[in-house]
């Protein structure tokens, strides 16, 4: 499973969403599965299954999928 | 001192405890040792981390660090989060905010320097701790926290203010984070301890400890162990149904 196919099952698990639900305009709070207490369970989610700890500046702008992808990549995460 | 918690109520647990050399600290590690737990215990002196006894080390992690260093605290936390991952602990279940500071300082004479130091220590650092700890707990949707504030903060105390302020910062996140954090299986929950026999209160002159004493229904200064004692049974699954609770330990004092 590479970097990317990760991040789709992090949302998955963490979200309880279907695969096909997780791109990229995906947004924090647009779907009832994205809250404010699911999106702290989608950062423990990220943290585990990357072995980061991440800021929390960088928390609060994990905003989307594509945010959280370019936020985990600081963190030298490779999604190439 | 008998126990009335059963054996083993934190077996396959990690806890954190932060003031953890303290009066109050030292009787908890030994408590949740006892309970089975596996502790990372915090403190800012090295040496006195590693130099406690407590009849064990197997369980016992030290973390060598200044709670208001928002860096540090974050490495702690880091440290924890590797060695669960690496499953050289379970995972962490319980936080306890035990270090604190107690300013005692009129309001004509507290600077602003003193008051911000106050405010870093016994409530801005207990934060950012339920920020991590909440994190890594949220996701097996299970965890206890406690925090430690004060009867002082509950009803005033004159000369006071800039310690009662802080604790009662602290005493209003733990009820709202007990709302917040319940959906994701964590409580939040806390202990006000009044007159406890504790290197925090021995600078009291004999007439001072009298005259609080005599405001205590039972007479007597408390013991840490006793605090220990109700904070065990806020962190462990013994309280699985109170969050958002403050347990005065206090002897029924009136500051």
């Amino acid at each position: 499973m590479n970097n990317q196919d990760k991040l789709r099952q992090a949302f998955v698990t963490a979200l309880g969403v279907k695969p096909e639900t997780v791109t990229d305009e995906l947004q924090y709070n647009t779907i009832a599965e994205w809250d404010s207490t699911a999106h702290m369970v989608l950062i423990a989610e990220l943290e585990n299954v990357f072995d980061v700890m991440l800021d929390t500046d960088d928390i609060i702008d994990m905003s989307s999928v594509k945010h959280a992808r370019l936020i985990l990549q600081k963190y030298d995460i490779d999604f190439a | 001192m008998i126990s009335t918690s059963p054996k083993g109520t934190l077996n396959n647990s990690t806890v954190l405890i932060t003031g953890a050399t303290g009066g109050i600290g030292r009787a908890l590690v030994s408590r949740c040792l006892a309970q089975g737990a596996t502790v990372f215990v915090a403190g800012r002196d090295q040496a006195t981390l590693e130099s406690a006894d407590y009849s064990t080390d197997k369980q016992i992690f030290p973390l060598v660090y200044d709670v208001t260093d928002e860096h540090a605290v974050k490495d702690a936390f880091r440290q924890i989060q590797k060695k669960v991952s690496d499953g050289v602990v379970p995972p962490l279940y319980g936080l306890v905010n035990n270090a604190g500071i107690m300013m005692e300082s009129p309001l004509s004479v507290t600077s602003m320097d003193k008051l911000k130091q106050q405010l870093n220590v016994n409530f801005l650092a207990p934060y950012q701790h339920m920020q991590y700890a909440a994190r890594l707990m949220s996701r097996l949707r299970k965890g206890s926290i406690v925090n430690v504030v004060s009867m002082v903060s509950e009803q005033g105390s004159a000369g006071m203010s800039a310690y009662a302020a802080s604790k009662a910062a602290l005493t209003g996140a733990t009820k709202s984070l007990a709302k917040e954090l319940s959906p994701v299986g964590i409580r939040v929950n806390a202990v006000a301890p009044g007159f406890i026999d504790t290197p925090l209160t021995e600078h009291f002159e004999p007439e001072a400890r009298n005259k609080v004493l005599q405001r205590t229904a039972m007479q007597r200064a408390g013991d840490p162990a006793e605090v220990a004692e109700a904070i065990l049974y806020l962190l462990s699954p013994q309280s699985s149904y109170t969050t958002g609770h403050v347990l005065p330990v206090d002897g029924m004092f009136a500051p």
